[in-house]
């Protein structure tokens, strides 16, 4: 796994998150993002980015972090 | 005298139109009808017909020379006099309209002398070369002389006449041969009301009278002609005649197929001559066209015989290798053996593939398939990821439905039209033209785009509105049009009740201060005052509908902007009937289509999502594997597991990604990793540098099929010659799909439609069978629709209320900034489609040799720029050099350029950025620096060398010397 992959995969989900956090709270917003992670994201994508959130996670915020717990 | 009491006959007005005869006037619109008598023939025909067209109704076909029904009766010729009682002389009957009770005589011997005298006259300034015209045997002035039995002619032929007059043949497939010319002047009404560009007048009065397009000093290259054909089509002699007809002659048979070049979707008759296309001619009952066309579809063809086709198959086991030309057998053994290797060694998600949006609905479907059901993942994307797939995700979120709501002609019933971020007139004629013909009517037209598009540009329209925002800005405009229709009370509120959910949320959200046109002025640089007087426009007018087009969707908020549309239609009750609705103009043919047929990774065909058990069951079943149930990757993440060494071979069908993607050098990177590329193209593109296999491909002339237009239209393509290399695309899918062990055996186009319409239930009910009896089918078309759906949305949603969707306004990344201080936006010409790849291999270069920097006059004057200087353009993914253009069409701050050239490496400089939804990549803002140069950028003499290099490796492999390569 690169890091310039895992970057890319942290800035769409910043991007999903700022696109639908507008007067949410951080349980709402993870849960739309996990929602759009779920539906469109290819399982080792999704593999990746959860072994970054155990190993690492330090470039995730706190609503993305409770949307990859939900995956 | 006979009368006929036979219903068919009585009531005229109900026998279907022929598309093929020529009914001299427009048919009416009323729904009224009037009774009367012709020849003694009584017929029953709608209000306000002609007396000529309610008689070619009933087969009596009066004499003519300036009528023909696509544009309105003139009157000029007199040769189709009559005789109605009650009425004195003889009135033209294409100006008269029917009366009820009206008797007619449309022969009888004073008739006959007259038209005989008239004749007599136009042939007497008439060169008398019939033999040797390039019209003989399709000549209407040949016609009536022979109808009128003119048999002399008195005045002889050395009075003043036009007999040599200059032939004009500056347009390179048309030739203006004016001494042939009746002065009819049908060309220049079908300019003006058929594709509505005014390039051509008759100059001069009387006997002088000609002719002329422009200006007299003008030929047709100079002038302001697009080169539509609609003049070509309409000149009843061989004044304005195809060169290619006049090369070959006139064509023997014609078949009814569909144009694979844009998203409107022409009806065109292949006119041929054995297995040779001499000219495609728009065909009147197309649904899409009605009779017109542009300039790509109508004489941009000859690409599909070009002699770089690639007609035999090429494998090779490095890039770095000569092509071996092998056998269709060895080319698939070769290219299934290693999929299967690659499979074992990586896994089984480190193949994937790429369906077209040009191939036919048919050949995408089985592309996915094979992907899903052979290669076992769903690592299939499609062309439309770089285009609208925000629309898809955008629609569906908020509509229900990932597709346009209107059918084309809807638009004539529309008060106000909204276009956003689209350029019809270039990208999407034919429509534009019947939008135009509208705004003449007196539409209102509301354009939000930073360039000043030429749709602003309309000869005799009342009202329009420009909001030349700054790109990236969409979607605080959108939300200011939004804020005044809710601030200002100017909702639909019964609409907003009845069909709509989550709509207080969304109230609140739009009313916000943040969104008025107000605060936003400061980031789209638009006037508020304009915003609220555009805004109060749309949500006034009895019928408001939205055209959207790519400007829209290329963005990091391309999904967002989308849903902002829906928003903004649904607020202003503008869904579910004629003269509304949300319209994506889709780029490329079947851009509909390849989303429908299940290309994105998520979705199998019909938007069925791979996750959803029972549905996936469903096809499961049907084709007798198990299927994933993850959906799998999209391009940009195909090239970045192929980078990063995860994702090893790939399979693309007729779409040149090197060219059309993002961040070019990201995508060479890419491919360069993979350990097996498949392209299967008919040229051998910029992607097939980098292939390792080469399936030779067909043109939409070699194969049956379907095509989806942008209005969910579903047309016939039909094969009008044998495969150039043997098989049609969906030939050789299916024999890959045989060589990896998973078995096809489709006879026949119409059974892979069948299979279709099996699974996807919105297809229930569509089959060749009812497309052939139709015409063309718009989806949905089921059991709840059984002759398809031209306005959809009309009682309810597929979701059942409509959805409003919170839309704040972020930033696109790429801004502007000290370092790169201009935003550049891509874009397309009407003369070039897409990468190029046709339209380059065809005279339509006359008009587009090279793509150019477009730059407003204040920045070139900063950086001390001229006209066809040299310029760097440098982003942060890369830099080229383009010649520049200073235009005002862009407003200071923003450059444009088109992407038709691969040695422009416009997309060397386009970055990663992507949107937020679907990844569709930002085209239309990337920050830019621009300089004048004198050499080159690296990666074009790079890309010289690759390309050289390539060209030698395709040269020298054995019975290849002939055809060329690359660009
Ligand atoms: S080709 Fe089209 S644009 Fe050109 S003169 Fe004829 S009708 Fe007008
Ligand atoms: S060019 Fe053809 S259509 Fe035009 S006025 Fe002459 S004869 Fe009529
Ligand atoms: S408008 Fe589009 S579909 Fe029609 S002829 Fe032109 S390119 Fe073809
Ligand atoms: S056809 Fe009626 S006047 Fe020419």
């Amino acid at each position: 796994m690169s890091s310039s992959q895992i970057d890319n995969l942290i800035s769409m989900l910043n991007q999903i998150e700022t696109n639908n956090n507008y007067k949410k709270t951080d349980e709402e917003t993870a849960m739309i993002v996990a929602n759009h992670v779920k539906k469109f994201w290819a399982r080792s994508m999704k593999a990746n980015i959860t072994k970054y959130a155990d190993s690492d996670g330090s470039q995730l915020s706190p609503a993305i972090k409770l949307a990859l717990a939900q995956l | 005298m006979i009368n006929y009491y036979d219903p068919a006959t009585n009531t005229t007005s109900n026998k279907p139109i022929d598309f093929n005869k020529d009914y001299g006037t427009p048919a009416s619109t009323s729904t009224q009808t009037v009774c009367l008598e012709i020849d003694g023939v009584k017929i029953t025909v709608a209000a306000g017909t002609s007396v000529m067209r309610a008689a070619a109704i009933a087969d009596i076909n009066i004499p003519k020379l300036c009528a023909t029904d696509n544009i309105e009766a003139f009157g000029s010729c007199r040769l189709c006099a009559v005789q109605i009682e009650g009425m004195r002389g003889y009135p033209t009957s294409c100006t008269t309209s029917v009366k009820e009770g009206m008797v007619v005589s449309t022969e009888n011997n004073d008739i006959a002398k007259l038209r005989r005298n008239i004749m007599e006259l136009y042939i007497s300034d008439h060169p008398l070369d019939c033999l040797t015209c390039s019209s003989n045997g399709d000549c209407e002035l040949q016609d009536m002389a022979g109808a009128v039995g003119l048999r002399e002619v008195r005045y002889g032929f050395d009075g003043d006449n036009h007999l040599d007059a200059k032939i004009d043949d500056s347009n390179p497939y048309f030739t203006f041969e004016p001494s042939k010319c009746i002065t009819c002047s049908r060309c220049v009404r079908a300019c003006e009301e058929v594709q509505g560009t005014f390039a051509l007048t008759i100059e001069g009065r009387g006997f002088a009278s000609k002719v002329s397009a422009g200006t007299s000093e003008n030929d047709f290259a100079s002038s302001d002609c697009v080169s539509c054909g609609a003049c070509v089509q309409a000149c009843p002699t061989a004044t304005l005649m195809e060169k290619s007809v006049i090369d070959k002659g006139q064509p023997e048979h014609s078949i009814i197929t569909t144009c694979a070049y844009c998203g409107v979707g022409c009806s065109f008759k292949a006119e041929m001559k054995g297995e040779e296309v001499i000219r495609m001619v728009p065909y009147k009952g197309g649904k899409a066209n009605q009779g017109h066309s542009c300039v790509k579809g109508r004489f941009a063809f000859g690409y599909a015989t070009h002699k770089d086709r690639v007609t035999e198959p090429m494998v090779r086991d490095s890039i770095d290798e000569e092509w071996r030309v092998v056998g269709w057998d060895e080319a698939l053994e070769f290219a299934a053996n290693k999929i299967k290797n690659i499979q074992a060694k990586y896994g089984r998600e480190s193949v994937g593939g790429i369906t077209s949006s040009r191939c036919t609905n048919e050949e995408t479907y089985l592309v996915q398939k094979l992907i899903r059901a052979a290669f076992g993942n769903n690592n299939t994307d499609t062309c439309a990821r770089v285009c609208h797939s925000p629309t898809g995700y955008g629609l569906k979120a908020t509509i229900g439905e990932s597709a346009g709501t209107q059918t084309f002609d809807s638009v004539m019933k529309s008060d106000v039209v909204m276009v956003i971020g689209a350029n019809p007139t270039d990208a999407h004629p034919v429509f534009a033209s019947q939008l135009r013909k509208r705004l003449r009517q007196g539409a209102e037209l509301i354009v939000v785009d930073p360039r000043t598009i030429d749709l602003l540009n309309t000869a005799h329209i009342s009202a329009n509105h420009h909001l030349p925002l700054k790109p990236g800005t969409n979607v605080a405009m959108i939300n200011a049009i939004a804020h005044v229709v809710m601030s200002e009370g100017l909702e639909d509120k019964n609409f907003i009740e009845q069909r709509t959910d989550e709509y207080n949320a969304w109230r609140e959200f739009i009313l916000d201060e943040i969104n008025s046109p107000e605060a936003m002025e400061s980031i789209t640089t638009v006037n508020a005052e304009q915003v609220r007087i555009a805004a109060r426009a749309f949500a006034k007018a009895k019928n408001g509908a939205i055209y959207y087009g790519l400007g829209v969707t290329e963005h990091s908020q391309g999904s967002t902007m989308v849903m902002g549309i829906a928003n903004l239609a649904l607020a202003t009750g503008n869904i579910g009937r004629e003269g509304v609705g949300i319209n994506p103009l889709r780029g490329q043919n079947n851009v509909q289509g390849s989303c429908d047929m299940g290309s994105f990774p998520q979705e199998l065909p019909g938007y069925q999502h791979v996750s959803d058990d029972v549905l996936r069951a469903k096809f499961e079943k049907s084709w007798g594997v198990t299927l994933d149930n993850e959906p799998g990757f999209r391009i940009p993440n195909m090239f970045d597991a192929a980078i990063e060494g995860t994702f090893k071979a790939m399979y693309v069908q007729g779409e040149d990604i090197l060219q059309s993607d993002p961040n070019t050098q990201h995508v060479q990177a890419a491919l360069s990793s993979l350990e097996c590329l498949i392209v299967q193209d008919i040229f051998l593109n910029e992607t097939a540098l980098y292939a390792h296999v080469f399936l030779p491909g067909s043109s939409f002339l070699e194969k049956d099929g379907t095509f989806t237009n942008a209005e969910r239209r579903i047309n016939r393509v039909r094969k009008v010659m044998k495969p150039l290399a043997e098989f049609a695309d969906w030939e050789v899918t299916q024999k890959l799909s045989n060589a990896l062990g998973y078995p096809m055996n489709y006879q026949h186009p119409s059974e892979i439609m069948d299979e279709i319409a099996s699974l996807v239930p919105t297809f229930s009910m569509v089959s060749y069978k009812k497309l052939d009896e139709q015409g063309s089918i718009q989806w949905p078309c089921n059991e709840e629709f059984p002759d398809g759906s031209p306005i959809m949305h009309v009682e309810s949603f597929p979701i059942g209320k409509g959805r409003f969707a919170i839309t704040p306004y972020l930033a696109s990344e790429d801004r502007a900034n000290k370092r790169f201080p201009l935003l550049l936006t891509t874009g397309r010409i009407l003369s070039q489609y897409n990468v190029g790849a046709q339209t380059r291999r065809t005279a339509n270069n006359t008009w587009h040799q090279e793509d150019l920097l477009e730059i407003h006059p204040n920045d070139a004057e900063e950086r001390g720029i001229n006209d066809g200087d040299w310029l760097g353009i440098s982003s942060r993914a890369g830099d080229t050099v383009l010649k520049a253009k200073v235009s005002e069409r862009m407003q200071s701050g923003v450059v444009f350029t088109t992407f038709h050239h691969p040695i422009s490496g416009a997309n060397v400089i386009t970055t990663n950025s992507s949107d937020w939804a679907t990844n569709c990549p930002e085209y239309k803002v990337t920050a830019v620096q621009v300089e004048k140069v004198t050499s080159p950028s690296a990666w074009q003499t790079r890309y010289k060398k690759f390309s050289a290099q390539q060209k030698e490796h395709f040269k020298r492999s054995p019975k290849k010397q002939k055809a060329t390569i690359g660009s």
